[in-house]
């Protein structure tokens, strides 16, 4: 239906009923989703309001720029993410990219391949862990990390849709998502040991 | 006609063959991670089918791979976007 329609569009041009509907139809549908995004993102409620309301006037003023038929909420992401680096990660205390670059070189060397991660965490102490806890490993990671594990495994996008919204080779998504896995892994792991489940 | 008390049973067969340890582990946790995400390639799937039910590091992680996709999933809260936002949103773009 929809890519029917956006067959017969030929150009991008709205009307101004076409925006209004576009954008109540395919993007306010999205909008927990956004904002959660946001929020994981800028970890501050005030923040992610502001984040998620530039988001969606963008969204609005650029509205052309939005192919009917395509995945609006990949759309929408890749302006949020956007949004974040320019105009809120400046400003965040969060000191994301030397931990960024340190843990990009850290794990690029030799030690990255060996297995340990795995040892010593297993499926049942996981899965005693509560979503508060699974939700503070999750925010414990640098932001590039945490972005990749929130698009996959919690919005799920496919590599290619992540590739889209992050601007980077689906190549760098794989080796991202599986590095930010790993670092995942060694907080839970902190978590169950803390709590008496690793053994 | 009877298999002799010393054959061993199936089940003990296939622990025999089990591997309990993995020589390309690091690559199997890329393809475990593929699979999980449901991007893997051909080739993978078939690694993956030829290898997941005799290596035991591999049936490991793949388990606590899963788990943890599924409790990112599942388990963590997803607030609603405050109805301020929404109302703010849909007054600026009809103005």
């Amino acid at each position: 239906m929809l890519v029917a329609m956006s067959e017969t569009l030929t150009t991008n041009e709205y009307t101004d009923d076409l925006r209004y509907e576009v954008f109540n139809r395919e993007f306010m549908p999205h909008i927990d989703s956004m904002y959660n995004f946001a929020f994981r993102l800028t970890m501050d409620e005030d923040d992610a309001n502001d984040l998620v309301q530039d988001t969606y006037l963008k969204a609005f003023r650029f509205i052309s720029s939005f192919e009917q038929g395509t995945n609006a909420k990949a759309w929408l992401f890749r302006i949020l993410k956007n949004s974040f680096i320019n105009d809120y990660r400046k400003k965040s205390k969060e000191p994301s990219k030397v931990d960024y670059q340190e843990v990009e070189t850290t794990y690029n060397s030799e030690e990255a391949s060996d297995t340990t991660y795995t040892v010593d965490l297993r499926a049942d102490a996981v899965q005693e862990l509560i979503g508060d806890e699974v939700a503070n490993a999750l925010n414990a990671l640098p932001v590039d990390f945490r972005t990749v594990i929130i698009l996959c495994d919690i919005e799920g996008f496919t590599y290619e849709e992540m590739a889209k919204i992050l601007d980077i080779p689906i190549g760098t998504v794989r080796s991202r998502l599986h590095r930010a896995r790993n670092l995942l892994k060694e907080k839970l792991r902190s978590y169950a040991s803390s709590m008496g489940y690793d053994s | 006609m009877n298999a002799s008390s010393t054959t061993p049973s199936v089940t003990e067969v296939a622990q025999k063959q089990m591997k309990h340890t993995c020589e390309h582990h690091a690559e199997c946790m890329k393809i475990i991670q593929a699979i999980l995400d449901d991007e893997a390639s051909e080739a993978e799937k078939d690694h993956f089918r030829e290898n997941m039910d005799k290596c035991i590091p591999c049936i490991e992680s793949y388990r606590l791979e899963k788990c943890i996709k599924d409790s990112l999933n599942n388990k963590i809260v997803k607030k609603p976007c405050p109805e301020s936002i929404l109302n703010t949103i849909i007054s600026k773009i009809n103005s």
